[in-house]
């Protein structure tokens, strides 16, 4: 997964000489939580159900664990079996669906029966060995879950900016959309990473209050280092979106199949050399002249599309 | 009408300074010789008033300095003192009348008459405040102030003025010369009468003399001539007169700000900000003035386009999406005019929309009626942009071409023309252009048509400037388009041109109906009348039973009866065939027909719902979607291009527009189609540009294809259709 968009261009060039560690596998646990009103139940359990589906038919190597409606014993025992089941090189991602709550230190995912703080849902997140991790809260007020969830390899993804915006949230509606819309892949690279499906939902969400000319009563942000606040952009000078963009949720092509393919491992090798080349063309096209930006483009692009050819031949 | 004189009753009196004169002096007086023009002795007047030993007497001193803090304060202080004193409350009121706070006026009014309930200059300050905002209670106050003081001279100047407005000239000269009886000085009430001869295009010179004479520097009576002028739409000519006001007062900051606002609603937006910053800068921030400035603050904010006949204004963020859309719709729209009218306009027509609602309510701040929409200023067009509302609230194209017709009709009849005919031909145009764009029936005004309520034509133009209920501005617009209907059908669309030549020349309804139409207005009225309720059959009488039918209706599609839906259903369309707003019948009879997987039907009643002039994005793109599964693509490209003048900022409503005409090969509807798309910033910008260079590819445009194709892979480099377009482009030169 490379990067999404030309605005990362400074990132990218740095993002391409990290070693992205292949993945065995990945664990997926989406939790619906309690939902209050039936209008919010149908919602949720919808789209809990809607990922369980397309998750569970994303491969073998993707273990699904879907909670509706859930308590704190059955997300502690779900947690709890990730814990002793993925390795560290398996990916890990946790989505939380439902309402919460910030009292202005505390943030609580509401569960039927107690709810779980920030603080309680870090340490069992802690426990699953998994190097790469992700958390998807898309509750009111997640923004205040932000900071104690946050380390380390592990990606943190908020419905709102802080614990003070606290009106119910479209954000999950679209997170979700995200992974099953083609268009969320940006860079067409055949797979959604995180930040494709961040970027979607973020601009769709957005695009809804203003169609309803209502004011934006929720604004993502995520947050990818482990050491700083949460942004609602990627950030150049502190890296902030370059885990989120190497995070692949989900494939949606076959792209797979080439690379396991010895015969076409050296087109591959020069299909990833070719889109270094294009990468760094881009980071230096304000200190080309357009025709020479154009000409040299133009020139790697063609030469990409006919190593694509012949891969897929 | 700044100041409620009248101060006759009061009878407190102070000692003057040794300097002045022995005698006592009252606030009326230091009003009197102000009115007078005798500046220097009003205002060692009211310094004199602003040292007495009365706080009631200090406010009036103090208001006629123009510390107006002070005057507030003191004011305050004396309310104090006196609580029983409806008169300190009164002239309280006044004060804060003057200086922009009607809520707090108002409120010092009605306690006044609490303590007073014959208090007839707290009725004139009701009538004021009512005034202001066009309110037809202002003229249930003024009666009552005439009916307690019957010689209150402001009472009858104020109801010189609304008569006026209700385009009333007959009683507007009456209620000012019944005025000028009680006091020869009544400056307002001559300047009413300036105000009609002018209107009426006879020189109001003798009457300015008659001003000049009691008072050269009385800037209120251009002031007051300049307000009936823009309600006439003579724009201009307001302009000229405010200038006038501001030449005799240059400290009148009212008849200043107003100069500014209607330089900008002109398009003279260097001197409107002078104009406006100068009355900012003395202390003169109305609610007009500091939007209007704000207004100005965010030009930045917007593009302007030039193309020859006309000017654009759009907000950046939308200028490259909306651009070619609306360019259509105007030369559409001039096109149509031009030939239809029989003359082309002398400069460029200006037209701006805005993306905020409340820009827009800016420009429309101090004018009758809805103004919701759109409103033009002489060749300047503002409007709502389509994103400054709900998609679906309103069809943007449609207001356009409406707004568009006044243009044509002010220009031609030289801005005399009466308010229910430029607005009624704006409506008939409206479904002219196409028979699915307008606004349907709403039921306030099947309500209204029920119960009877249409003016008289003669009477028309009171209902869009002073309505009696809540809903009249509304029924007005449909009458006097329907009435436009009907003498179209009867007469021909020449008797629509001939009558407004009439109105050009200054002719009345009254004579335009007799003379054009051959008969009385009373004749005209019951013979539209007639047409209209055969036109809408039992609608009327129907409403209470459709609106019953209609609850059931949604409570059965709520339920999910579809069966009962789909055999009650097309009773409860025919019972109000024209009722396409929220919840209506062609929606749940759809929606029941997909539900019984009958897509062909559910595709016909959408399709009623589309020419009855539904304008619900959504549903129109469901519509879309049953077409395309029905396998009539050219249908469904239809419909989603119906909502290009509805709501066009869904891209993807482009994209399959785009993709659906590609296919038909309408390679230019393709190319803007997708083109939009671009505009709108998709963050899937390899789809978007991927899309445009195949539409340009296909329609021959090489070089724009391989740009687009470029902008695609930039994005997305493995993105493979663009990579074989890419080969195609090179490999076959």
């Amino acid at each position: 997964m490379k990067l999404v968009q030309a605005r990362f261009a400074a990132i990218l060039v740095a993002a391409l000489l990290i070693a992205v560690p292949a993945r065995a596998g990945i664990y997926y646990v989406t939790v619906s939580g309690l939902a209050g009103e039936s209008d919010y139940a149908q919602e949720f359990t919808q789209l809990a159900n809607d990922l369980d589906k397309l998750l569970k038919s994303t491969g073998p190597d993707a273990h699904v664990y879907t909670l509706i409606n859930a308590t704190r014993a059955q997300l502690t025992q779900t947690l709890t079996r990730v814990d002793s089941q993925a390795k560290p090189d398996d990916d890990f991602v946790l989505i939380l669906i439902g309402h919460g709550t910030f009292d202005g230190y505390q943030y609580k995912f509401n569960l039927v029966g107690p709810d779980i703080t920030a603080q309680d849902l870090a340490k069992l997140c802690d426990q699953i060995p998994s190097k790469r991790q992700l958390i998807v809260n898309t509750t009111e007020a997640s923004g205040g879950s932000v900071m104690a969830l946050e380390r380390r390899g592990r990606a943190v993804i908020a419905a709102t900016k802080d614990g003070n915006e606290k009106n119910a949230t479209v954000f999950a509606r679209y997170f979700v959309q995200a992974l099953h819309d083609p268009q969320a892949d940006l860079d067409k690279n055949n797979a959604i990473s995180a930040m494709e499906a961040f970027e979607y939902a973020q601009r769709h969400t957005a695009d809804f209050y203003d169609s309803q000319k209502r004011l934006a009563t929720e604004h993502a942000v995520f947050e990818d280092t482990g050491e700083h606040d949460p942004t609602r952009t990627p950030e150049t000078d502190t890296g902030e979106g370059l885990f989120l963009s190497n995070f692949t949720l989900i494939h949606i092509g076959a792209t797979q199949q080439a690379y396991n393919d010895p015969a076409k491992r050296a087109l591959l090798a020069q299909k990833e050399d070719l889109e270094r080349k294009i990468d760094t063309l881009k980071y230096h096209k304000a200190a080309m002249s357009q025709d020479e930006y154009k000409e040299q483009l133009t020139q790697a692009l063609l030469e990409l599309a006919k190593v694509q050819e012949q891969l897929n031949k | 009408m700044k100041r409620a004189l009248a101060l006759a009753a009061l009878c407190a009196a102070i000692v003057l300074p040794a300097a002045q004169a022995a005698r006592s002096t009252t606030p009326d007086e230091c009003e009197k010789l102000r009115l007078h023009g005798q500046s220097a002795q009003a205002q060692s007047c009211y310094e004199s008033v602003a040292r007495s030993s009365s706080a009631y007497l200090r406010a009036e001193g103090d208001w006629g300095l123009h510390l107006y803090e002070q005057a507030n304060n003191e004011f305050r202080a004396a309310v104090a003192q006196n609580d029983s004193s409806a008169l300190y409350r009164v002239r309280w009121g006044m004060l804060l009348h003057e200086r922009f706070n009607n809520t707090d006026a108002e409120q010092l009014f009605k306690e006044a008459l609490q303590r007073d309930p014959k208090d007839a200059q707290a009725y004139l300050g009701l009538a004021l405040v009512s005034a202001d905002g066009f309110d037809s209670k202002a003229l249930q106050w003024t009666a009552k102030a005439l009916e307690l003081d019957p010689k209150l001279v402001a009472a009858h100047e104020l109801a010189a003025n609304l008569a006026l407005e209700d385009s009333d000239p007959a009683d507007a000269i009456q209620q000012a010369d019944q005025a000028l009886a009680l006091a020869s000085d009544a400056l307002d009430a001559m300047a009413i009468h300036a105000a009609v001869e002018l209107l009426a295009d006879r020189s109001p010179d003798a009457w300015f003399a008659k001003i000049s004479a009691v008072n050269p520097h009385y800037g209120e009576a251009y002031a007051i001539v300049a307000h009936h002028l823009v309600l006439n739409y003579r724009y201009d000519d307001a302009i000229a007169y405010y200038r006038k006001a501001v030449e005799a007062d240059p400290q009148l900051w009212s008849a200043r700000s107003q100069l500014g606002v209607n330089l900008m609603r002109l398009g003279e937006d260097d001197e409107a900000s002078k104009q406006l910053m100068m009355c900012y800068d003395n202390g003169y921030r109305d609610a007009a003035t500091v939007n209007s400035l704000r207004l100005l603050d965010s030009e930045k904010n917007y593009d302007v386009f030039h193309d020859g006949d006309a000017i654009l204004k759009l907000n950046k963020s939308e200028a490259d999406l909306l651009r070619p859309y609306f360019d259509d719709i105007i030369q559409r729209a001039m096109a149509t005019y031009n030939k239809k009218y029989q003359m082309t306009l002398p400069g460029p027509v200006q037209v701006e929309a805005y993306s905020d609602h409340e820009d827009f309510a800016v420009r429309t701040l101090g004018m009758p009626g809805l103004g919701a929409l759109g409103v033009t200023f002489g060749l300047v067009v503002v409007m709502d942009s389509p994103s400054a509302r709900k998609p679906g609230d309103f069809n943007w194209a449609s207001t356009l071409w409406h707004e568009m017709s006044h243009v044509y009709i002010l220009t031609a009849t030289n801005h005399r023309v009466p308010r229910w005919f430029t607005e009624g031909l704006a409506v008939h145009e409206e479904t002219q252009a196409d028979p699915e764009w307008g606004d349907p029936i709403t039921p306030d005004i099947v309500v209204a048509l029920r119960d009877k309520k249409l003016l008289p034509v003669t009477q028309l133009d009171r209902g869009f400037v002073r309505p009696d209920y809540d809903a009249q501005v509304v029924v007005s617009y449909y009458q006097a388009g329907k009435i436009c209907d009907y003498i179209q059908s009867r007469w021909g669309n020449q008797k629509l041109l001939d009558m407004v030549h009439s109105f050009a020349h200054r002719t009345t309804t009254a004579d335009v109906i007799q003379q054009d139409l051959g008969m009385s207005p009373e004749e005209f009225d019951k013979e539209f009348q007639a047409w209209l309720y055969q036109s809408l059959g039992a609608v009327p009488q129907n409403f209470d039973k459709w609106h019953d039918a209609l609850k059931q209706l949604a409570a059965d599609s709520e339920a999910r009866n579809y069966d009962a839906v789909l055999k009650e259903g097309p009773e409860v369309v025919q019972l109000y065939p024209q009722y396409i707003y929220d919840a209506n019948a062609y929606e749940f009879i759809a929606e029941a027909d997909v539900a019984k997987g009958n897509k062909t039907a559910a595709a016909a009643e959408l399709t009623d719902y589309e020419h009855q002039a539904g304008r619900d994005p959504d549903t129109l793109k469901e519509l879309a979607s049953l077409e395309q599964d029905l396998n009539e693509p050219q249908k469904a490209a239809a419909t989603l291009n119906r909502i290009n003048w509805i709501y066009p900022m869904d891209a993807e409503v482009h994209r399959q527009l785009g993709a659906l005409w590609l296919s038909q090969h309408n390679y230019a509807g393709a190319v803007r189609e997708f083109n939009a798309v671009v505009d709108m910033h998709p963050l899937d910008k390899a789809s978007a540009e991927y899309d445009l260079a195949e539409a340009y590819y296909d329609s021959g445009q090489r070089d724009k294809a391989e740009n687009c194709v470029l902008a695609s892979l930039e994005a997305a480099p493995d993105f493979q259709p663009a990579q074989k377009l890419l080969l195609q482009l090179h490999g076959s030169q």
